[in-house]
């Protein structure tokens, strides 16, 4: 399943993110900066990567590790495309059909709607108890 | 408290990627990723081109599937210069893998690596293995409309391949339809006709690998051909 193989890496980047904010990252029982409420990503149009199995897995892969509970939250990036043969920039319709409106030539350079980006990730942070 | 990361999320596969390719030049070889379905005939074409490249080109394989050793079995009596990769329940080869691989193999002897991906034709496509040229491979078997299903595939490769022409008479496979879709997808592409069984095409095929060994790329980061370039 193509999901699962980029929330295996996506799991892995947000881990490596949460400790390396960690004020004593490195020791073997750090100190949690807070509880992960939520991880943004942005995913292209053209990664074929479908919303309700990445969350499926999203919540499978974290069960059990301190990251379960947070929600995955995607924001799709569309296709745009620049057409080389005359430079106009278009939206196709259908992703896979990349016909240049103005010059009907198919020559696509993408220059939007490809790769999978970890854009933020949102912490609680533990409220202190007064005396 | 919202940290704002913006990173790649194949970030660690795409160091490492950029790892092998470097490796690979320095050493002289020439990468393409071989992507494919099940059963499109990506080992049988294999071995029918170590048969005719011959003592041409000096040719190492990575065979990635799920379980068993049966192609580099069957890609072992053409070259010593096997390994296969099993990937268990994942659906494609990463980087990692691929230089695990790497390192089994003595890269000083070859001029060519051919990685045979996982029979996949949407998986695949997405990580980089450090290769020059993906080589994307349909057959007559799977049907005309598998281009225009996975115009991904079509769109980052430098090659596309259709093999077992021998069938076309007995299948419903409309060619005009199939080189239509590719073209509405990626005009110019290069595409190759032919069938591993009977041999039609191979000549052209062979010729193509000859051509992108003798261009082998100078730098890291511009692929040794341009899509469209070769043929």
């Amino acid at each position: 399943m193509h999901e699962a193989a980029i929330i295996s890496q996506l799991h892995d980047q947000v881990v490596t993110s949460i400790r390396a904010r960690m004020p004593d990252e490195g020791q073997e029982d750090p100190e949690p900066i807070g509880r992960l409420t939520t991880v943004h990503i942005r995913v292209g149009e053209l990664e074929h990567l479908d919303d309700e199995v990445m969350n499926t897995v999203w919540k499978a892969y974290t069960m059990d590790t301190f990251l379960h509970g947070a929600d995955l939250e995607i924001m799709t990036i569309p296709l745009s495309v620049a057409c080389r043969q005359c430079a106009h920039e278009y939206v196709p319709e259908d992703p896979a059909i990349l016909l240049c409106p103005q010059c009907h030539h198919i020559d696509p350079d993408v220059k939007q709607g490809t790769g999978i980006i970890l854009h933020s990730i949102v912490i609680d942070e533990p409220v202190e108890e007064t005396a | 408290m919202e940290i704002k990361i913006i990173e790649n999320v194949l970030k660690l596969n795409d160091e490492v990627a950029q790892q092998n390719r470097h490796q690979l030049r320095e050493a002289g070889v020439t990468c393409i990723n071989l992507i494919g379905s099940p059963g499109s005939g990506k080992t049988a074409l294999l071995e029918r081109t170590l048969e005719m490249l011959g003592s041409d080109l000096a040719v190492g394989v990575l065979a990635g599937d799920m379980a068993t050793t049966r192609d580099a079995n069957r890609l072992a009596a053409f070259t010593p210069h096997v390994v296969q990769i099993n990937v268990g329940k994942s659906c494609h080869l990463d980087a990692n893998q691929v230089r695990q691989g790497m390192n089994s193999l003595d890269l000083t002897a070859l001029d060519l690596l051919i990685i045979e991906n996982v029979g996949n034709l949407i998986c695949p496509v997405g990580f980089d293995l450090g290769q020059d040229v993906k080589v994307g491979m349909f057959s007559a078997t799977e049907g005309d409309d598998k281009p225009a299903k996975h115009p991904y595939l079509v769109l980052e490769a430098g090659l596309l391949l259709l093999n077992k022409i021998d069938l076309l008479p007995h299948v419903p496979f409309d060619v005009t339809r199939f080189r239509e879709d590719v073209g509405s997808i990626r005009e110019g592409i290069p595409l190759i006709e032919l069938s591993a069984v009977t041999g039609d095409g191979l000549d052209v095929w062979c010729t193509w690998l000859r051509r992108l060994c003798n261009e082998r790329p100078s730098t890291d980061k511009q692929p040794c051909c341009e899509p469209g370039a070769v043929l």
